[in-house]
Order: structure tokens, then C-alpha cells, then sequence
């Protein structure tokens, strides 16, 4: 089951994911992050992982590409809330260096 | 041309001939006969698409008719009215139950006749479209199965055979793909200075994409290899490889090794790839204690100009290595108990000497780990046993 919330705040987009992402569920998700982009395109965009359970490599794909295009539309790309299996997949792919990650939605928000 | 053919079956010829008459002016053919029996005869020499058939009658009667036709395979798809006089004998429902597709009741009129023809007629040629629209898709999803049988044959001789040597080692593999083909690869090469040089690598994503990738990563690989004995260049130049041929979400994690008996050692790369576990002495099997390889590393294929970090781990004689991809790591039960590495770890506690027993018995534990269900990632696993 994957639930996939996006709403703005301020100049950000905030896109909240609860769930198992693996690549059953990364076309949905893939539609959802590109509208965002393509209708606010956002100065900053923050992806929430508080509530993901699982990732696997298709999952990591999405968000690879996600940075890929905000990067093209000088935007920023944020992450945060990752749980510990979430940060675990993170580590052992060195993602941890190649994303901005932060703890809090609001720390992702301030960019602090 | 007709617009199909109708067979008419009465004992009374007034009604015969009043219903062929209509039947013949609104330009279907029509065939008759005065009973169930002469009625499989007219059949048998041409098949109606529509049956119009009297309950009562002499030698076989409407249900019994009713039940041949339906009950064989080659005219049960013909549409069946019954013409039943509403006495008793038949009810509607009965008549639908036996198998007919329609009742008409007596005394009738010909227009209503007409008008439960004509609508039947529309029902038989959506039917007719339905079934060459699915013999269409049948036929195409035998040439797809095919091709995917063919690929996943040509996936399969990609893979090193079997049992494998090498100077100083000695290999096997079991490889599960998820859909038939997948994006997992392994590949073992032997280097002109005595070393080997070791690849196992995951593509993002399942089938036919992923296959195609992972093609690729092995070809990428081999160029590599060619030219250079350090991992590290190889990780780098697969990288650049995977970064510039493939879109943004496509990438593969990899484990890429030198193995060198003469120096009880290995080189290796992680990059973001399930690390593997070195069980000292596991060659020759018994209780061991394995030990996770240290490194990580991002994936294969993400951007360019990516750093990687090269390791060292030692690889003594009899020692066993132990490489998987993430589909027999990251095993979740429906109760949400996780396999992970630590649990992998346990199973590669105790394993039997021999490489293949011991691949088959990690296969069936991590399989009655995740049972009853099948794997859902593609599951490749690789051994190699330091040999004498």
C-alpha cells in the first residue's frame, strides 16, 4: 500500500510517502513527483520518507531522478524523515552524500 | 450474401414455413427440419448461427436437442431459442437452465420472432469479433511468450557455466529471475596474470529493460577488464558507461572483485550492492563464522563523475565467499518479519562443503523464510571456495 501526498508551502512542494516503494508502486509515484514539478515547479522540493517502510532500488531510481530534474530547473531537492531501514539503504548505497537530507519536514523546509 | 444462416426446427410445417418465410425475407438462410434428430443432421452440413428449435416434438424433442447442441464443443456457441408453449411443460428459467439462450413462448408473432432474431444476430456478431479479437491476443501473447522464453535462454548463456574454475577457486550459481528474465548479472573472468576478476551486479527495475541493462553491464564490464586489472577502474569506467547510456532511473548495484590466490587476498568495489560475506574455512564446510566484507558505494549509473572507494579483505585457501543481489537479502514475510544480512548471515553459518549443496540449502532456507510466497526480486547467488 502506498499513500502519496503533495501540497505547497510557499515557494517549496512538499510530497509526503507512507508505505513500501518498490517498483510495483514507482509509476505512481513518478507521475505524481513529475506534476509537481511540471505545475509548481518548485524552488525546493521535499520529499517526506517519515512513513516509508521499504525502498528498494527502483524506489532509489525515482528519487535519483527526481534530483536529476530538479537540478535542471535550478531547484533544490530535499529529504527527510528517513526511518532507520530507509537510512540503512542509504548508507550502503552512499545516497547519504549525493542527497540533502535532513531530519524534520521543517528543517528540510528551512534548509537548515 | 445472407446476413447468416438460421435453422428452424418444428414438427408442424405451417410454422416452418411461416417462420422460414419471414426469416428468407429478412434475408437470412435459412435451413429446416421437424425434429431434434433431422435438426443434427441439417448441421452436419452446414452450422447455423442461430437455432430456433420447438420443445415438443416427435423422436427428439427441443430439450434434448437443446443439450446436444450445447454439450459439444463445436456447436455450443450456436444461439439456441426454444419455443415452448407456456403450459407447463417448460418454464422459462427451465429452458435457460438446460442451456438455450433465449425462450419464446407460444402462441407467438412473427414480429416478435423477427425482432429476438435480429437482436440475437447482434449478439452473435459481438460475439464473433470477442473471439477473433482474443485469437488475435492469443496469438500475440504466444510470440511474446516466445520471445521471452528465447531471451531468457540468451540471459541464461550469458551467465559463466557451470561448475566453474578458475586458478585457485572454484564457483557455482543459482539464478532465480522474478518475471522469467531479469536485470541481475553475474560474470567470472579469468586475468592474464593469474588473478580473476569477479562481477555481480542488480539493475534497477524487472524484464525486458532491466535484461537489456544488464546485458550491457556485462559487456561494460568485460571491456573493462581488458584493459585494466584494478576494480577501481573498472567501477569507474562501468559507471561512466551506465551514467551516459542509460535514463536517470536506470543504474545497477555492483560487487566487482579481483581475486588473488597467489597473495591470500582481494580487491574489491561495493557500489551500493549488498556486500558479501567471507566465511573463513566455509570451503569445507561445518559451523563458521561469517563475516560481512566491509565498503559501500553508490550504484553504477547514477552520474558521471562519482568517486569510489576500493578495499582489500584477505581470501585464504579453503575459505568460501558468499555473493547475492537484494532479492535474497531484502526478504519480507507477510507477518513483516525482514531476512536482512543478519539473518542471511545465520543461514551461512553452517553449510555443507560442497559449493552446490550448500547454494541449493541457502536457496531453500531463505525460500522457507519467505513461504509460501515466491520471491518477488529477481535472486541471484554466487559462491566461490578458495581451492588448492
Amino acid at each position: 500500500m502506498l499513500n502519496i501526498q503533495a501540497r505547497q508551502e510557499g515557494n517549496a512542494a512538499v510530497v509526503t510517502i507512507q508505505g513500501k516503494v518498490n517498483f510495483e508502486v514507482t509509476a505512481q509515484l513518478r507521475d505524481v513527483i513529475r506534476d509537481t514539478v511540471a505545475q509548481q515547479q518548485p524552488k525546493l522540493l521535499v520529499i517526506n520518507l517519515e512513513g516509508v517502510s521499504f525502498i528498494d532500488s527502483s524506489g532509489l531510481g525515482l528519487l535519483v531522478a527526481a534530483r536529476n530534474s530538479v537540478d535542471k530547473s535550478s531547484g533544490k531537492l530535499h529529504l527527510c524523515g528517513l526511518p532507520p531501514q530507509v537510512k540503512k539503504t542509504f548508507d550502503q548505497t552512499n545516497l547519504t552524500n549525493y542527497f540533502s537530507i535532513f531530519t524534520t519536514e521543517q528543517d528540510a523546509l528551512r534548509g537548515a | 450474401m445472407s446476413k447468416g444462416v438460421v435453422l428452424v426446427v418444428d414438427d408442424e410445417p405451417p410454422i416452418r414455413d411461416i417462420l422460414s418465410f419471414y426469416l428468407k425475407r429478412a434475408e437470412y438462410q435459412v435451413l429446416v427440419a421437424e425434429n431434434g434428430v433431422r435438426g443434427l443432421e441439417e448441421m452436419a452440413k452446414l452450422s447455423p448461427d442461430l437455432i430456433i428449435s420447438d420443445l415438443r416434438m416427435p423422436e427428439m424433442a427441443g430439450d434434448e436437442f437443446c443439450r446436444q447442441v450445447k454439450g459439444e464443443p463445436s456447436t455450443r456457441d450456436i444461439y439456441f431459442m426454444l419455443v415452448s408453449a407456456l403450459d407447463g411443460s417448460m418454464s422459462k428459467i427451465g429452458g435457460l437452465n438446460i442451456g438455450a439462450d433465449d425462450m419464446i413462448s407460444k402462441p407467438f408473432h412473427a414480429q416478435e420472432v423477427m425482432a429476438k432474431v435480429d437482436s440475437a444476430f447482434r449478439l452473435i456478431a459481438m460475439q464473433k469479433e470477442i473471439k477473433r479479437q482474443n485469437t488475435e491476443l492469443t496469438v500475440f501473447q504466444e510470440r511474446v511468450k516466445g520471445e521471452m522464453e528465447l531471451a531468457a535462454r540468451l540471459q541464461m548463456g550469458l551467465l559463466p557455466t557451470l561448475p566453474g574454475s578458475a586458478p585457485g577457486i572454484r564457483y557455482t550459481h543459482r539464478y532465480l529471475p522474478a518475471d522469467g528474465i531479469g536485470g541481475d548479472i553475474y560474470a567470472i573472468t579469468p586475468l592474464p596474470d593469474g588473478s580473476t576478476a569477479l562481477m555481480i551486479a542488480d539493475v534497477s527495475g524487472h524484464g525486458v529493460t532491466a535484461a537489456l541493462i544488464s546485458a550491457m553491464v556485462k559487456t561494460s564490464f568485460e571491456s573493462h577488464v581488458r584493459v585494466s586489472l584494478d576494480p577501481l577502474a573498472w567501477a569507474v569506467g562501468m559507471n561512466q558507461d551506465l551514467a551516459r547510456n542509460t535514463l536517470a532511473e536506470q543504474f545497477a548495484t555492483a560487487f566487482l572483485a579481483r581475486i588473488r590466490p597467489e597473495e591470500d587476498a582481494m580487491d574489491y568495489v561495493v557500489a551500493g550492492h549488498p556486500a558479501p560475506f567471507r566465511i573463513p574455512g566455509g570451503s569445507a564446510g561445518g559451523a563458521r563464522k561469517p563475516e560481512l566484507l566491509e565498503g559501500k558505494g553508490f550504484m553504477l549509473g547514477i552520474d558521471v563523475d562519482l568517486p569510489f572507494t576500493a578495499q582489500r579483505a584477505p581470501f585464504h585457501l579453503w575459505d568460501r565467499l558468499v555473493l547475492c543481489t537484494d532479492g535474497l537479502v531484502e526478504v519480507e514475510r507477510e507477518d513483516r518479519t525482514y531476512l536482512g544480512e543478519e539473518g542471511l548471515m545465520r543461514f551461512c553459518a553452517d553449510l555443507p562443503e560442497d559449493a552446490e549443496r550448500a547454494a541449493d540449502q541457502l536457496i531453500d532456507q531463505v525460500r522457507a523464510f519467505n513461504g509460501p510466497a515466491a520471491f518477488g526480486d529477481d535472486v541471484t547467488l554466487v559462491v566461490v571456495d578458495r581451492m588448492g
